[in-house]
């Protein structure tokens, strides 16, 4: 499974990395320091990125199968 | 007969007035459950009701024509300027790039010592009495003095520049603008001072704001003595009622809720999501406003330029749609996260991570302290309109 980050809809709200520490991290504005990027979410982070993505008010995270993803 | 506007029913309710506690949730739950847009007619210009989760959450994210040109439904000339929120767009953006950073959780995090030490000298100095107005000798000189400190000013201003803000406050929801502007003199000429004074010593830019304004440029310019002044008070502004107004909710929510109220003194691990589900259940910035720029069509409601338009937060973050049974306190509930009681958009609350740290530092250290408190009896409470917030609450504990 992948994550990936609108760099556009993120607003900084900074819900995400809260809920998923070690996934996700602050720059020094408060915005999620992974935006603009998709990333390999570990087996063991899996309900993390979840929560993380239920959590952005922006609805900037996207959670990717990385199965279908590749199928398209 | 029923009266509608650009086929919008037509709405008389009057938001600005005091009531009893919770009045303004019952009647923006009402409204909302009538109808899914209403065009409220009780100011000269009315404005559009946006309600719903979904419809607000969508109005916060259409800055590029739904401006801060009107910030409050309510009282859309306000007349008092506020930075960085009065701008828009790449302007809006750059501003926030300077002052973000001292917003950040990793700022804010620099301040939870001094949070936690004021916060416990504060619940010190009331404990041995057995009572307070909770308003008066807490909810407000916290933040205040917090405030103060962020700024590098001396925390023993705070009770002259009390009375100020709450008259300036006034202002934003027509109080007597004489007195309003009276205010806001004296707070700009208290601020000018400062600010001279860090001209001629200053601090370190990275931990001291005032001197980070000083020496931030934007597009190679610094910033304005007048622009420095209005962000020095558009923080005052942002941080002083709404922490005051959301201490009272909870703590009269958790003096009447036993169950709630053990929970957070049992598991004090509890405490952000308990936050959280405080800042979604008593949002007392109830709505923003926003100022149509573009002739547009808002599901099927017809808007035109110059429209004043109401981003119903409190509606937003009680919607049933999106929150089960949204009148109930649920700890852990799901998509508490995305309340909007910091707004959305580009414009959200610059404070949020500050206000999340201060209500958190309350909840654990009160509570640790004084766990058990109760509502003194006979005591009527109230709410003040506008922007909701509780003129007093008196508590009481056993000593
Ligand atoms: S919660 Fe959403 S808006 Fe906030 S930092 Fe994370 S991605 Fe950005």
């Amino acid at each position: 499974m992948r994550l990936s980050i609108d760099a556009d809809r993120c607003m900084g709200h900074g819900r995400c990395y809260s809920m998923a520490e070690g996934l996700l991290s602050d720059d020094e504005e408060g915005f999620v320091a992974e935006r603009g990027r998709v990333i390999e979410v570990p087996a063991e982070l899996l309900a993390d990125a979840r929560e993380a993505a239920a959590a952005c008010p922006e609805g900037a995270i996207a959670l990717l199968d990385s199965a279908s993803a590749a199928d398209a | 007969m029923t009266q509608t506007r650009r086929g919008c029913p037509v709405s008389h309710t009057e938001y600005g007035e005091d009531s009893e506690l919770y009045g303004h949730y019952a009647l923006i739950d009402a409204e909302r459950e009538a109808s899914r847009f209403h065009f409220n007619d009780t100011r000269p210009r009315g404005f559009w009701m946006v309600q719903r989760y979904e419809d607000v959450l969508e109005g916060f994210q259409k800055h590029d024509v739904w401006t801060t040109s009107a910030r409050s439904a309510l009282n859309p000339e306000s007349g008092i300027a506020l930075l960085p929120q009065d701008l828009n767009g790449q302007d809006h953006a750059k501003l926030r790039r300077v002052l973000n950073p001292f917003f950040s959780p990793a700022a804010v995090k620099r301040t939870e010592s001094l949070a936690h030490e004021r916060c416990v000298e504060l619940i010190e100095e009331v404990r041995p009495k057995g009572r307070c107005d909770f308003v008066a000798e807490f909810a407000i000189r916290y933040p205040t003095d917090l405030f103060l400190a962020l700024l590098g000013l001396p925390v023993s201003d705070g009770d002259f520049f009390l009375p100020w803000s709450e008259t300036l406050f006034q202002g934003f929801f027509g109080g007597d603008p004489a007195e309003t502007a009276e205010a806001k003199r004296k707070i700009l000429e208290y601020f000018d001072t400062a600010v001279n004074e860090r001209r001629a010593a200053p601090r370190d830019p990275k931990t001291d704001m005032v001197s980070r304004l000083i020496e931030a440029r934007i597009d190679g310019e610094p910033l304005t003595q007048d622009d420095i002044l209005t962000i020095c008070m558009t923080l005052m502004l942002a941080g002083l009622d709404t922490t005051r107004s959301a201490l009272g909710y909870m703590f009269t929510h958790l003096a009447t809720h036993e169950d709630d109220r053990r929970g957070i003194i049992d598991r004090p691990e509890r405490v952000p999501a308990a936050v959280e589900e405080f800042l979604r259940l008593y949002p007392l910035v109830f709505q923003a406003g926003r100022e149509v720029h573009e002739d547009t069509d808002f599901h099927g409601v017809p808007l035109a330029k110059g429209d004043v338009v109401w981003l119903g937060i409190a509606s937003a973050n009680r919607d049933p749609r999106k929150y089960p049974d949204p009148d109930r306190f649920v700890l852990g509930r799901e998509g508490v996260n995305q309340n909007l009681a910091f707004g959305a958009g580009p414009h959200r609350c610059l404070g949020m991570h500050l206000a999340r740290l201060e209500l958190a530092v309350v909840l654990r250290e009160w509570h640790a302290r004084i766990p058990d408190y109760r509502v003194e009896p006979g005591v009527r409470l109230t709410e003040r309109g506008g922007q909701l917030t509780m003129p007093t609450l008196p508590l009481e504990w056993e000593v």
